[in-house]
């Protein structure tokens, strides 16, 4: 099964991803659209940890903490992606799935898909839809950075050992020494807000 | 809850405000930039370019796809691009000042405009005989009305030659050498590229063309012109604004004020000006002083009208008419919260938006005046210099209509403030010094102080409120080198009492022996923002008297807690007259590995400045010495 991986070091925190997951899951699928819609969904967030920027977003686990814990059953497997989906309709808002998530990737607020006015949790669904079309999920699409991907494991785990074997062995820089300064500042910048010298 | 305030600023007053802004969870401009956070690093490595509607794009900063925009652009072309106009937008601010000091002292010396007055004729025929202007048998109104002429051809001209302002101000030897490299340049790479300004306005103008889709992509011919328009800006713009100033309204000279958030009076109406032209607070001051409306206050039971400064403004009144300071530009929504003021009344630049709602919680008219700024939820009044008088007063008026609202309860002023002595313009030292630089250039010599740093605001919010200010300035006095500066950094080390006496004990042993003697500060305020200028033609007769070049001179400049793109232009013209320059925060350049090359290490071959990055006070102090220790060697002394 493929899965998002997030490569942080090389998250600029410009957060295409937030808005390209927004303009995925809003009717209209468009920028314009969505504008001041306070029912837009978005549901990867870039989080700010110190100076480090991650995006968060739901981490399709197998088994799955929230779809035990869903007493309503509202959350189910795609057997064919290995996402782990949401309906909408069945859920009752008791926020059992959003306690239990490790990652607390789950949400409550009235979207567009909720019915009946009422506030519902959501949370990614891997772009299921784009999924099953072999086409990358929204967020993965939109990264510029190279900060997320989608990708199988083990696939991802060869070329990473591959290309930090080559920083061992043969000296190459890791990222790029502009990147690697830009990333120092950053750090120096937040270490010193927080009052660190 | 005190922890968070200390983190935010090193100054004990802004903590005890910000104590009561998070108590009364009153929003500050730091809550909004932690509500930013994470911020995007393309805009923080300067790789995304918005100049079209095919992007906006953005570079990969790892070097992988994408690598170019849309149209072709590399990351050092998009970078260049966004710096040159950074460049142009700060050059813009300081130059349109100038304008308008210019367009007034016309307007005086026609007669048209007599709500203001010549105020300093020597200056006036100081400035003449620099501009080679004929004073013998003619009226100040006469001369004054020739310089203004010559000011506004510096914006307006069109041939090619280099603007008056430049060409009579600058150092003969930097005049020579720009010319040289213009040949150089042109010899070595076939283009033709300028570094003499032809006029403010058409430098400004042809970044705005050159950075338009498709037109210039070559980082180096982008980042001379950015050069060009710097130059235009400090040896033109700002140069003006400030010489013109002085003749409209006196040369500074050493006086003493107090400086932070205790100068407001809670028995008193408090009026705030803040923002950065004289032409608007000049008046507000006059008229809040009069009798008039002194009178006018005490009938509603003040004590009378408390008139203070902040920010530039600040500067500008500190230094010429001894007016008390509450403080830099991180402390203008903290005043606010003080609920002891009546009116800010502001004009141009740095004024935050957050002021207007931030008034409205409480009794506060937050004035806005001028047509190039208005904000929304603030009370605008218009003033023009036609009507300064009628319209100066109708501003204290609103303020001195405002006390009885004040909410008594809601008063909270920190009991701290600090006496600084300012007022150190060129003409001031001049005169400390004996009538020449040849003492300072002495004692230089000698070794007994070793070099001068020049310091700019601003405060940035990222980093602790005048920490780096502060710290920077105690460890290069205590290594007997002379710190000169302006702007909210001046303000910052006014309130941390760096600028009155007591400060000499703080110095090394020669810097002190110095300052004794001369009964000054080691420390020295030369006014506001567009007032680096006179570090400029300070730096020139320096040199001059030396027959040496600026960047030979034991000099470094440094912006340690900058924001605005003003700096970058202020920065840009410290470097291109041949002064190393610290910054920090890091510029929107390291998207580019060609940028950071040509600003940090090849400008240095072909102006003598160079631009360095230190994040923090200690690191920063030692390089400036060793750069001092370089060129005093270099000099043979």
């Amino acid at each position: 099964m493929k899965k998002i991986f997030v490569d942080y070091e090389k998250c600029v925190a410009c957060k295409a991803c937030e808005t390209a997951c927004a303009m995925e899951n809003h009717p209209s699928h468009s920028l314009f659209g969505l504008l001041g819609d306070k029912k837009t969904q978005v549901n990867v967030r870039v989080l700010a940890v110190e100076h480090e920027a991650f995006p968060v977003s739901c981490r399709h686990c197998e088994p799955a903490w929230c779809m035990d814990a869903c007493p309503s059953g509202a959350i189910s497997r795609d057997s064919e992606t290995g996402a782990v989906i949401l309906n909408p309709d069945m859920c009752k808002a008791c926020a059992m799935c959003a306690m239990v998530c490790p990652f607390d990737a789950i949400s409550f607020k009235e979207t567009h898909r909720a019915r009946y006015g009422r506030d519902v949790a959501y949370k990614c669904d891997l772009c299921n839809d784009r999924v099953k079309n072999n086409e990358l999920p929204a967020c993965v699409a939109a990264c510029h950075s190279g900060a997320l991907s989608f990708r199988e494991h083990d696939q991802l785990r060869r070329d990473q050992a591959v290309k930090n074997l080559r920083v061992y062995l043969l000296g190459e820089e890791k990222l790029p020494k502009n990147f690697e300064l830009y990333r120092e500042l950053r750090r120096k910048e937040f270490a010193q807000r927080s009052g660190e010298k | 809850m005190s922890e968070l305030s200390r983190q935010r600023s090193a100054d004990p007053a802004a903590v005890e405000m910000l104590n009561l802004a998070e108590k009364e969870q009153l929003e500050t401009i730091w809550d909004r930039l932690e509500k930013q956070q994470p911020q995007c690093g393309y805009g923080q490595l300067g790789t995304c370019c918005r100049l079209c509607t095919m992007g906006p794009c953005r570079i990969d900063p790892m070097g992988e796809e994408p690598t170019h925009g849309v149209c072709g652009a590399s990351a050092d072309t998009i970078v260049a691009r966004n710096l040159a106009r950074m460049i142009a937008v700060g050059s813009s601010s300081h130059s349109d000042h100038g304008r308008s000091a210019a367009l007034l002292l016309k307007a005086v010396a026609s007669g048209e405009n007599t709500d203001y007055r010549i105020t300093d004729v020597e200056k006036l025929q100081a400035v003449a005989t620099r501009l080679e202007v004929t004073t013998e048998n003619r009226s100040y109104p006469e001369i004054a009305s020739d310089i203004a002429d010559i000011a506004l051809s510096c914006f307006g001209k069109q041939d090619d030659t280099p603007m008056p302002f430049t060409e009579k101000y600058l150092l003969p030897k930097r005049y020579q050498l720009f010319k040289d490299i213009e040949e150089q340049l042109f010899k070595t790479t076939g283009k033709k590229m300028g570094i003499l300004p032809r006029g403010i306005d058409r430098e400004i103008v042809d970044i705005l063309h050159r950075t338009h889709f498709g037109t210039d992509a070559d980082p180096l011919s982008l980042m001379v012109q950015g050069i060009r328009s710097s130059i235009a800006d400090g040896w033109g713009g700002s140069l003006i604004a400030t010489e013109l100033q002085d003749i409209l309204y006196g040369t500074p000279t050493v006086n003493t004020a107090k400086a932070n958030l205790g100068v407001l009076d809670a028995e008193w109406v408090n009026i705030i000006v803040h923002g950065h032209e004289p032409s608007l607070s000049e008046k507000v001051v006059e008229m809040a002083l009069s009798e008039e409306m002194q009178q006018a206050a005490r009938k509603l039971g003040a004590k009378g009208i408390n008139i203070v400064g902040l920010c530039c403004t600040g500067n500008e009144m500190l230094m010429r008419q001894g007016v008390d300071m509450a403080g830099n530009v991180l402390h203008s929504e903290l005043a606010i919260m003080t609920g002891a003021v009546e009116a800010m009344v502001v004009d141009v630049q740095c004024i935050y938006p957050s002021l207007a709602n931030l008034s409205n919680c409480f009794h506060t008219k937050f004035i806005t005046t001028s047509e190039q700024a208005t904000i929304p939820e603030a009370l605008h009044i218009q003033f023009e210099d036609e009507h300064a008088d009628e319209i100066a007063r109708r501003i204290v008026n609103t303020a001195i209509a405002a006390y009885p609202e004040r909410d008594q309860g809601k008063v909270y002023i920190p009991n701290i403030t600090s006496s600084a002595i300012a007022g150190f313009s060129v003409e001031e030292i001049l005169k400390t010094l004996g009538g020449s630089v040849a003492p300072l250039i002495d004692v230089i010599a000698k070794g007994t102080i070793k070099g001068v740093v020049g310091i700019v605001g601003c405060n940035n919010v990222k980093v602790k409120q005048d920490l780096y200010h502060q710290e920077l300035t105690k460890k290069l006095i205590e290594r007997d080198i002379l710190v000169i500066g302006t702007g909210c950094w001046a303000i910052g080390a006014a309130k941390a009492g760096l600028m009155n006496l007591d400060a000499q004990s703080l110095a090394g042993e020669g810097l002190k022996a110095v300052c004794q003697q001369l009964g000054i500060p080691p420390v020295l305020n030369m006014g506001s923002c567009v007032d680096c200028s006179r570090m400029l033609v300070l730096a020139g007769a320096l040199a001059a008297h030396l027959d040496v070049d600026i960047c030979d001179l034991p000099l470094v400049g440094s912006a340690p807690e900058w924001m605005t793109e003003k700096a970058v232009a202020i920065g840009t013209y410290f470097v291109s007259s041949g002064i190393p320059t610290h910054l920090w925060p890091a510029p929107p350049i390291l998207g580019s590995p060609e940028v950071t090359k040509i600003l940090t290490e090849d400008i240095k071959g072909l102006l003598g400045g160079y631009f360095f990055i230190e994040e923090g006070p200690q690191a920063a102090a030692q390089r400036m010495e060793e750069i001092i220790l370089e060129k005093r060697a270099a000099l043979g002394i």
